[in-house]
């Protein structure tokens, strides 16, 4: 039997699980001046120690940010103040490698949110950054054996891979994307460098945990992972911050290497607290016969800006997105996926499904691009949206642009409502109300669950819950 | 006579992404000197309705404005959706397609549109038939109104030709009202000349139990914006549409379809096929808007675009905006060749590739030129894709 | 006599939606292990009888009232009537994406009685009542109705009736698109239910094929909307040699 869909029984839900303040005292914090200014990107680059490269690179960013206009199409980021944000805030102590060094209110924070436990049952290896730093990372020693190196950026920047970093730190992100890329090019601090070598399966996840617990401060970190030939890695981002009532913001940046032959898949739950402003960027690129996987579910943020964008550039590469967006109130979440097919005989699936529910605006928009170069090249997008009451918002904006004839492209939308039929054969089975609208909501997101590992899976299904229940 | 127009239109309900270039689209109008706003006379009109020729383009858009406490009523608690276009419009008469530029046009160059009104339950026993037979260097802006009132019914046919390598400019303007329990019926056939740039911007509004049906044909011209919003004001109205459209050569095709759900249980269904061919170029926008109020409303848009040649551009946008939970609204694109199924149940009867192709396009084509209800002018658009094809 | 009834309805008018009424002054009265059969004529208002019974709430009780163990339950919910001991059988059930049929009766099971329900008496109940429908345990697995046949989901619905065990059962057409074989295994099924727990049946059929093995009653006549004569098992064979006629006429 299909248990970990028993849904229904599983216990209440606390939302103090995210929503928790973590005690900590001011003096234990570095807190740079809010706003952005020259000397503070100078001030952030001194902090890190930056090669002169870097340093040069964040100035750049700067002028490019300060040029670049925010986008015109999506949800209004006016309540956003750049210049109350802090773009940099950290622990004043350096990053540990073993559990018990970690700080005792961040290792609480942590302990809580249940990372540690995670590590040691079901998980390759695992970082933790609280607010803009790493402070915690490690790696099992039989992964660490076969070659993967799972390290923070920094330490990577300055070390055996430095050369490496260089040469793809932000080059399939460049900062003249869009403003908040120049952004976190200007201010990027913390998150991590994965390289897979050659040949190498890792058989059980990596994961990053991401807390953002200050007020008012922005969360700005980079992942970097190189999958090389042949390799193959699952790696699990987490996201979750305390609600304030000031505005916080995240613009990190996600850049994947998928080589020849390789498959890497990328899973992430987001649950930030709904004063966030969720501004990331997520692309990799894929060689000859490789495979990217996405699976993403949103359902923290006050606005979210989410495309996780594939390029296909060698033959017969493959792409999957699976995602699912809950919008509840307050919330304005515009998201979807990207992909550019290049190569011959590529392929990709988007499936999406989005939930709009107390006045939440919940918008999927997504681009399928078949360049000319692509000959027998695939796509199909399925996106399925669900309206729980009339005063919210659901809305489809996906867009295609096809230059060959020789592809083929199947697109599907639907939006709809649950059934009152439907309603009333799961009532009549003694189930009430509210638990036949969850549990219809909970299989509409199966989909998208059963691809997540077990204990996630069980998290998003509470998070559907408690979104259900109304005190998301 | 101003010579650099550089309009806006075709604006997409809800910006996206700028790299897809697909949030509007540019009308050209400086290469040519508009000089004729004569719009053809019916050959003869159906008994029940009168036409008022030659009436300035604002004044017109007073039908509409008459009635625009039901066309616009306020919805409470409206939420625009991420990216809205609409406050660009919202000034015009009646919102079309195209949207205010083309409005702004008209009026800049003094165009008139002729007013046909359909009387209080008549049914009107033949169409109107309206032949804009277009010569080579012509440059004209004109259109009409059709004002079905209550309970009426009529068909109205319009046929834009010229000779196959003409070359001119012509635009129109087709604003369509149908009071409580009418029904337009609107077919139109462009088969106009390689060198024609045309625009057709149509607006509708449908007041209670009214109902709007479109046959489109894109066959010809060099240019083409091909456009349509449709506001279903009041309860149980309809509007159906059903595109065919060719484009060869380096032509270029740009598509604006908008159904703006308003009252309750009100339906529409979009339906587009086409054919692209040589370097041809397509752009695609449909949008289905379930506006809050809408209950029981259905939506239905679908594409077909077979692209038969590897320098073709195509752009699909197929867009569902929704505030009402009990709606239901659905789209679907197929893009790309013809099948190799098809194709390999033809070569087994003998038809080789080329044929198949041809046998398939014609088919596609055909099927939507046959709903033309005057036997003559669908014999003219059967016999136009009969030789293009 | 009312005292141990099971069911009582008493002078039930219903509309649909506030339109038209479609029962009329309906009266019937089922005690515990009692079999009741309502026939009628296409369009006579049976399966609007068997949802009003069950509470949907697009039928509207205009008149009238209905008692479950004595408790008037007319303005309860579907699922507190489940939770009482009531169960209705789906013409034509809705398939439900995402849930697996072996973890919705699981889930259903708890909803019933709050008590958890432990997973491995849970799999063998499950299991021993598959065998006797003839299904295959796949089926367990398989999204709740998605992509059943006809067949298919009538036995996953009588599966449902043997594991939530209900008090009362309403099978509404159970038989309607079935070929001889799968009638059988329903009514095994049927029989089980029977024989397990003194279960009380109304069964709502417009055919006599399911009813063959089963010992009847009562035999209820639904005639546009009234219960034109009530009688005991036998009348199934007179109706089911000549047709409704007899009852048209007399109304």
């Amino acid at each position: 039997m299909a248990d970990t869909n028993n849904k229904q029984v599983v216990a209440d839900i606390d939302r103090s699980l995210y929503d928790f303040k973590d005690v900590e005292s001011e003096k234990d914090f570095y807190r740079m001046a809010e706003g952005l200014t020259e000397e503070t990107v100078l001030k952030v680059s001194e902090e890190k120690n930056d090669p002169d490269w870097m340093r040069d690179f964040r100035l750049e960013c700067l002028k490019l940010y300060n040029d670049i206009k925010v986008p015109d199409w999506g949800p209004s980021i006016e309540g956003l103040d750049m210049d109350k944000i802090s773009s940099y805030v950290r622990h004043k102590s350096d990053m540990k490698g073993k559990w018990e060094d970690v700080p005792e209110d961040i290792k609480n924070t942590f302990e809580r949110l249940g990372i540690p436990q995670a590590e040691r049952e079901s998980l390759a290896g695992v970082g933790a950054q609280y607010d803009s730093e790493l402070v915690y990372h490690n790696v099992k020693d039989e992964v660490a054996a076969q070659g993967v190196v799972y390290t923070d950026l920094e330490s990577a920047l300055r070390g055996e891979y430095a050369d490496m970093i260089k040469s793809h730190f932000m080059k399939l992100v460049p900062p003249t994307d869009h403003k908040f890329a120049a952004l976190h090019g200007a201010v990027w601090s913390g998150g991590s460098f994965v390289y897979v070598p050659k040949g190498v399966k890792v058989d059980i996840p990596l994961q990053s945990y991401f807390r953002l617990n200050a007020a008012g401060a922005g969360q700005f970190e980079h992942t970097l992972i190189i999958v090389d030939e042949g390799a193959d890695l699952h790696f699990i981002e987490g996201c979750s911050a305390p609600k304030y009532n000031v505005a916080n913001l995240h613009a990190g940046c996600v850049e994947l290497y998928v080589a020849k032959n390789a498959r890497l898949r990328y899973s992430t739950i987001e649950n930030w607290s709904k004063n966030m402003y969720n501004l990331n960027t997520k692309r990799a690129i894929v060689e000859e016969n490789g495979i990217m996987e996405w699976v993403s579910g949103s359902f923290g943020s006050h606005t979210s800006y989410l495309y996780p964008m594939t390029i296909l550039k060698g033959d017969n590469s493959k792409m999957e997105f699976t995602g699912i967006t809950f919008a509840g109130k307050g919330q304005n979440l515009d998201t979807g996926a990207k992909v550019v097919h290049q190569g011959k005989h590529t392929s990709s699936v988007i499936n999406t499904k989005s939930i709009s529910k107390d006045g939440g605006v919940g918008t999927y928009r997504s681009s399928v691009i078949i360049q000319k170069t692509a000959k027998k090249a695939k796509a199909s997008v399925s996106c399925d949206s669900l309206m729980l009451d009339s005063i919210s918002r659901a809305d489809t904006i996906p867009g295609m642009d096809i230059r060959t004839n020789d592809a083929d492209v199947g697109h599907e939308a639907k939006i709809g409502r649950i059934s009152d039929e439907a309603i009333f054969y799961l009532m009549s089975r003694g189930i009430s109300e509210e638990d036949a609208k969850a549990m219809i909501v909970s299989g509409f997101a199966n989909p998208v669950s059963k691809e997540l590992p077990l204990e996630y899976a069980v998290e998003m299904n509470n998070l559907i819950k408690l979104e259900m229940s109304g005190n998301g | 006579m101003s010579n650099d127009l550089n309009m806006k239109v075709n604006v997409l309900p809800v910006l996206t992404y700028n790299f897809l270039h697909v949030n509007d689209s540019t009308l050209q109008i400086n290469d040519f000197n508009i000089s004729d706003n004569k719009s053809p006379l019916a050959k003869e009109l159906p008994a029940g309705v009168t036409v008022q020729k030659a009436v300035p383009f604002a004044e017109a858009g007073e039908i509409f404005r008459k009635n625009n406490d039901r066309i616009l009523a306020p919805i409470d608690g409206h939420v625009d959706p991420n990216g809205d276009t609409s406050a660009r419009d919202k000034d015009q008469a009646l919102r079309t397609g195209m949207g205010a530029d083309v409005d702004g046009l008209m009026i800049s160059m003094g165009a008139t549109v002729d007013i046909y009104t359909v009387e209080e339950g008549v049914k009107a026993d033949k169409p109107i038939i309206l032949n804009y037979d277009m010569k080579d260097g012509d440059a004209s802006l004109s259109g009409q109104v059709i004002h079905a009132r209550k309970d009426s019914e009529v068909t109205v046919i319009i046929a834009y030709t010229s000779d196959k390598d003409a070359k001119g400019f012509q635009g129109v303007s087709t604003r369509l009202l149908a009071e409580e329990g009418a029904r337009i019926n609107l077919i139109k056939s462009q088969i106009l000349g390689d060198g024609f740039v045309h625009f057709d911007d149509i607006g509708g509004a449908c007041l209670k139990d009214g109902k709007i049906d479109l046959v489109t044909l894109e066959l010809g011209g060099c240019k083409v914006f091909s456009s349509a919003y449709v506001n279903l004001a009041e309860k149980s109205t309809a509007f159906t549409s059903n595109m065919g459209y060719l484009v060869r050569g380096d032509h270029d095709l740009d598509i604006n379809y908008v159904a703006d759900h308003r009252g309750k249980k009100t339906e529409a269904s979009m339906q587009f096929k086409g054919v692209l061919m040589d370097s041809a170029k397509k752009a695609f926008r449909g949008t289905i808007d379930f506006k809050k109020g809408s209950a029981g409303s259905v939506g239905d848009e679908q594409e077909d675009a077979l692209l038969l040649s590897e320098d073709v551009v195509n752009k699909t946008m197929p867009v569902i905006l929704c505030q009402e939970e009990d709606v239901e609204g659905r789209h679907g694109a197929t893009i790309g060749e013809l099948g190799e199924d098809i194709l390999f149940y033809m070569q087994t009867r003998g038809i080789d590739e080329e044929e198949a192709k041809r046998i398939m396009i014609k088919a596609r084509l055909d099927s939507v030129a046959k709903l033309i209800p005057d036997p003559e002018i669908m014999q003219k658009t059967l016999y136009y894709i009969q030789n293009v094809v | 006599m009312s005292e141990n009834a099971l069911l009582q309805v008493k002078d039930l008018s219903v509309s649909i939606d506030n339109e038209l009424p479609i029962l009329h002054n309906i009266n019937l009265e089922i005690k515990p292990g009692e079999t009741h059969v309502l026939m009628g004529p296409n369009g006579a208002g049976k399966s609007t009888l068997g949802f009003t019974l069950m509470g949907n709430p697009h039928y509207c009780v205009t008149k009238g009232n209905i008692l479950f163990e004595g408790q008037d339950i007319t303005d309860l919910s579907a699922d507190k009537r489940a939770k009482a001991g009531m169960f209705l059988s789906f013409q034509n059930p809705h398939e439900v994406p995402g849930i697996s049929l072996g973890s919705f009766i699981r889930n259903a099971s708890h909803a019933q009685t709050g008590a958890p329900v432990k997973l491995l008496a849970y799999k063998k109940a499950l299991k021993s009542a598959m065998d006797v429908l003839s299904m295959d345990e796949a089926y367990a697995d398989r999204d709740l109705n998605v992509g059943f046949s006809g067949g298919e989901k009538k036995k996953a619905e009588i599966l449902q009736l043997l594991m939530l065990n209900p008090k009362l059962a309403i099978l509404d057409e159970t038989d309607s698109g079935l070929d001889v074989d799968a009638v059988r295994t329903v009514s095994k099924g049927i029989e089980e239910y029977q024989k397990k727990k003194d279960g009380a049946l109304l069964i709502i059929t417009h055919s006599t094929k399911i009813l063959e093995s089963l010992h009847v009653d009562y035999t209820h006549v639904l005639v546009k909307g009234n219960i034109v004569h009530t009688g005991d098992g036998s009348l199934v064979n007179e109706i089911n040699a000549n047709g409704f006629e007899r009852f048209v006429k007399e109304d």
